[in-house]
């Protein structure tokens, strides 16, 4: 393996966002420090493959994204190690518990590795018309609580007096969805022949967890980001209320001993925010928006770039996990879901725990009155599409240009631009305008206390930290990250300014 | 001409074990090695009777090799099945003709159409099933709810990772099973007891060789039974028995037949049979056509030849001058009346019933006499009843009695007084007199008692509408609906043998025919 990796192993580190518990590969192999020019050159735009990052040369190319190969190490494709192949196989009863309650994988593997679970293919596959199913589970072994009264649970484990229902129903419908959820998985924990309580020993423990509501106070300080830190002590508080409300010394026994303390409840509530899929189901005639809790499915990561889907079929009430329809996938590829679009990485932070430094929807709040013409440089990096989906078009670029990733789509998203009809920019104002937006966002960077390469240094100096600390450590370094982004893809506009 | 014998061909029957050996090449093989003559057919035949046994010894060797599924209790009380013998198929795998593969001969099964024409689902449930079972064993295990996260690696003490290999948790396929058999064939020699052909009858060797040879081996053959007769054939027509459980299986009425029927009855035609048949009823149908036709003429006919004034006034009774061409020329030489106002005057004479009788029928014949004389049922069947009144209980007579002897009657009617008396139901008015007089109740109720046992008692006892005495008219009278509609005062004098002081057997006893009771014939007018 080799230490002298470039940026984007590093980069592409962090594409695989870590979610809480399905985290990704890699990142222990990549301690390197980035060079802004190597960085220019090489991060792919790699979100949905792996990073081929031992090779440190060639990348898994998905087909959403750009061929990403360093000339200079191009090494064939067959030698190369998968990620897959870096991690361990997941202990084989994992499926087994599955597999036996009727759930099937299809070529796909369970991978394991120090930031957690991934779902990994096995096989190549060819991009087809159809969506492939890779994973299916059966309604049974969810835990699933509509989203609106009168609450629903599919399937239906809490029995009619049990006082815990007592506890869902007095939760607001609109906002308090975790906590449902969270008194769910607790009572599944409970029941007697359940199958969360042979999946439990497979999720997260707190703390492997990185949320941040099992976050310390210095945790939330290193961060570096007010907002989010308060909002994540208001969380905490709002759980720890609702723990203390309902789990208070006079509660039954049935009550209590689902959550002794309140960390355990918290950490019930982190799983269920971070794992929770919500969808429009079907089940005979009846059609719910239903937060679920589904097995193998939430060990899927996420990409801003996914390979797969979630799909309800309501003929067997089973979730699939299909693969997207003309995807070529190859042997190793990890398979990810979009968990939520549109979000910045504040909020993924805060739900999911984890952040992304590629994510398209992150927000630079610039003040000042430059501005820079928003169709030139969409051309300079040759992206295409409407503002909403953004998305490096890669047939455009023909010199295997891996510079554009999610936070040149956030730059194009966020940016203050102009665009007028037909009418030209001026090169001369334009430069001048991306001065200054390098300017503001230099300012931003300086206000943080640390550079980005001292965070980087941290995080390297601190292999055992608590997950929750290296999750606020990696948030604020990928909001440098992408400030530093901005910064280069403002320089690379300067230059291709045309004419 | 003797094939050389390959080693690896092995022929092997009845052997359920070893049965896959079996290969195709064994049929081609055996097809080469009797297509040569005589002499060394027997030569053939016997290095296939070698290979017969070296089969079999290879796979009684063979039990050892592969897996043997034995019964349970095989060893302790002794096999107990029958050994039957079962004759191989003649071949054991095929060309199909659906899929052109190679099939075997045993699956007896259609071939499973392709995916397309699956129901929907079978894909997800066939993908399901064959999935692959997940293989290896963990290390650790479940907490049951307790330690979340127990199973999990923690990865947080090493900082290097590990590159572990892949465990393949697939096993290897022993492929050493196929390779004994080369090396048995050379290691046994076998020596024959004694050759088969002994054993084998004519039919049996024809059959083996392939001569033709009859389908039935002629030993086992049975001799062909006599035919069974028409009565024992069980898909011969039998007559349904006479039993008829309700009255709409019986034979439908058709105005031929009915016709039919009510002539023979009378006498005017003979039936070969009480049901006339098909051939009868077209023919008398034709004969009626023609005969219609034959009247029609001969009245047309008629007409022409006599004059109309002639012609009509056979429906003119009081019309009594002459009416012939003659005297109607002369009439009009005299006065100047043409034919038709001679008609119309004639006309005037009329009466009204003669009129009616006119516009009838134009044929001579007004009314087919037959139906005149065909019984009311008769009627019935073919013209359906009175549309008002369509059952003759419309007609109430509040002294009729009620007929409700069925179809079978021929159960001899109870005599309901003896059985009332019997059961103590009736008692007769001495008796009840007597008992009244025991009890000593008052003389205004007792009265009462009697009025109305009086009443209940005596059937016969009348009290109401008098009674004609006419005997005579009662059977002529008819039963006629629309006689009886359109003249109601024949309504009263039905004339039911109404012997109201006769008990019910001697009512019985008294009529001729117990159709009576119901029906009446009259002669029109």
């Amino acid at each position: 393996m080799l230490k002298n990796s470039f940026l984007l192993c590093t980069g592409e580190c962090y594409l695989h966002v870590p979610v809480q518990q399905p985290i990704f590969i890699c990142k222990k192999r990549n301690r390197s420090i980035k060079s802004a020019a190597a960085a220019a050159a090489a991060v792919a735009y790699n979100a949905t493959s792996s990073s081929a990052a031992a090779a440190a040369s060639n990348l898994e190319i998905s087909s959403a994204s750009s061929p990403s190969s360093f000339p200079l190490f191009q090494t064939p494709s067959s030698l190369q190690p998968t990620p897959a192949s870096e991690l361990e196989p997941a202990d084989p009863d994992f499926y087994k518990i599955g597999y036996v309650r009727s759930v099937r994988a299809y070529g796909i593997e369970f991978r394991e590795g120090p930031d957690g679970f991934g779902v990994y293919a096995s096989k190549d596959v060819e991009p087809l018309r159809r969506a492939r199913v890779i994973m299916e589970i059966p309604l049974e072994l969810m835990l699933t609580i509509s989203q609106k009264t009168p609450w629903m649970f599919f399937p239906d484990i809490i029995p009619v007096g049990h006082p815990i229902f007592d506890i869902i129903n007095s939760t607001n419908p609109e906002i308090d969805w975790d906590l449902r959820l969270a008194c769910l998985l607790l009572y599944a924990f409970d029941c007697k022949d359940n199958f969360w309580t042979l999946y439990g020993d497979f999720l997260p423990s707190a703390d492997e967890c990185t949320s941040l509501l099992l976050a310390t106070e210095e945790d939330l300080l290193e961060l570096q980001d007010h907002n989010l830190a308060s909002t994540m002590r208001e969380h905490r508080q709002r759980a720890l209320e609702f723990w203390e409300k309902n789990w208070h010394s006079a509660v039954p026994l049935k009550i209590k001993r689902l959550a002794r303390d309140p960390e355990r409840f918290i950490w019930a509530v982190s799983i269920a925010q971070s794992r929770c899929i919500n969808m429009q189901t079907r089940i005979g005639a009846l059609v719910q928006d239903l937060n679920m809790l589904v097995p193998y499915a939430d060990m899927l990561n996420h990409s801003f770039q996914p390979n797969c889907f979630f799909h309800w079929r309501f003929k067997d009430r089973m979730l699939e996990v299909m693969i997207n329809a003309g995807q070529r996938i190859r042997r190793g590829d990890e398979m990810t879901v979009n968990y939520m679009s549109g979000w910045k990485n504040n909020l993924f932070m805060q739900r999911y725990g984890f952040s992304s430094p590629v994510n398209p929807w992150d927000v630079i709040q610039f003040s000042g009155g430059a501005r820079i013409h928003l169709d030139s440089f969409l051309s300079v990096f040759n992206i295409s599409g409407l503002p909403e989906e953004y998305y490096h078009n890669s047939r455009l670029s023909n010199n295997g240009y891996n510079f554009v990733d999610g936070a040149v789509l956030a730059a194009a998203r966020t940016l203050p631009t102009w665009s007028d009809g037909d009418v030209p920019p001026i090169p001369s104002i334009e430069r001048k305008a991306a001065k200054e937006l390098q300017e503001e966002c230099q300012l931003m960077l300086a206000e943080y206390p640390t550079t980005a390469k001292e965070d980087q240094q941290i995080l390297d100096s601190m292999p055992e930290a608590r997950r929750t600390l290296e999750a606020a450590i990696k948030y604020r370094l990928h909001r440098k990250l992408l400030i530093e982004k901005v910064i280069q893809a403002l320089d690379v506009y300067q230059e291709q300014i045309l004419f | 001409m003797v094939s050389s014998i390959s080693p690896a061909w092995v022929l092997c029957q009845d052997n359920g074990i070893s049965r896959r050996i079996v290969s195709v090449d064994g049929s081609v093989a055996k097809r080469l090695h009797l297509q040569g003559s005589k002499t060394s057919f027997a030569r053939a035949f016997v290095t296939s009777i070698w290979q017969l046994k070296v089969g079999l010894h290879h796979s009684s060797g063979n039990v050892r090799l592969l897996p043997c599924i034995k019964c349970e209790n095989s060893n302790k009380e002794g096999s107990s099945f029958e050994q039957v013998s079962v004759e191989p198929p003649p071949y054991h795998s095929y060309l199909d003709s659906t899929s052109g593969q190679l099939e075997p001969a045993s699956g007896a099964r259609a071939s499973i159409p392709g995916q397309e024409f699956w129901p929907e689902g079978t894909a997800s449930r066939v993908r399901a099933a064959r999935a692959p079972e997940p293989m290896g064993a963990s290390t650790t295990s479940p907490s049951y709810g307790q330690n979340p996260g127990s199973r999990r690696k923690k990865y947080k003490a090493s900082v290097a990772s590990s590159e572990t290999s892949e465990t393949s948790g697939v096993p290897d396929i022993p492929d050493d099973v196929l390779e004994e058999p080369k090396e048995l064939l050379s290691e046994y020699v076998v020596y024959q007891s004694e050759p088969e052909e002994e054993n084998l009858s004519h039919y049996e060797m024809d059959k083996k060789i392939g001569r033709p040879h009859p389908f039935i081996d002629p030993k086992a053959k049975k001799p062909v039974e006599e035919p069974l007769t028409s009565e024992e054939l069980w898909w011969n027509w039998r007559k349904p028995e006479k039993e008829q459980w309700s009255r709409w299986q019986r034979r439908r009425p058709d105005v031929e037949t009915v016709f039919l029927k009510a002539m023979a009855e009378t006498g005017q035609i003979k039936l070969y049979g009480d049901h006339p048949t098909m051939t009868e009823t077209s023919l008398y149908r034709a004969r009626r056509h023609i005969y219609k036709e034959e009247r029609l003429k001969a009245e047309q006919e008629r007409l022409e030849r006599i004059g109309p004034l002639a012609y009509y006034s056979e429906w003119v009774k009081a019309w009594k001058r002459d009416t012939s061409r003659e005297a109607v020329q002369k009439h009009f030489e005299e006065t100047g009346e043409d034919e038709n106002t001679q008609l119309i005057e004639m006309f005037t004479h009329q009466t009204d019933r003669e009129y009616r009788i006119m516009m009838g029928t134009d044929v001579r014949i007004r009314r087919d006499p037959l139906a005149m004389r065909m019984r009311e049922d008769q009627i019935k069947e073919i013209w359906g009843g009175d549309p008002v009144y369509p059952t003759i209980n419309y007609i109430q007579d509040p002294d009729a009695v009620i007929d409700f002897r069925g179809p079978d009657f021929h159960e001899p009617t109870p005599d309901m007084l003896a059985y009332l008396k019997e059961h103590g139901k009736i008692i007769s008015r001495e008796e009840l007199e007597m008992k009244l007089a025991k009890e000593k109740t008052e003389e205004l109720e007792m009265t009462d008692m009697d009025e109305a046992m009086a009443q209940a008692v005596d059937i016969g006892e009348n009290d109401d509408e008098g009674e004609e005495s006419d005997d005579g008219e009662e059977e002529k009278i008819s039963r006629n609906w629309s006689i009886l509609k359109s003249n109601p005062e024949l309504r009263k004098s039905k004339g039911k043998p109404k012997n109201n002081n006769l008990s019910l057997e001697e009512a019985i006893d008294d009529s001729e025919n117990l159709t009576d009771f119901l029906m009446d014939f009259e002669e029109d007018e």
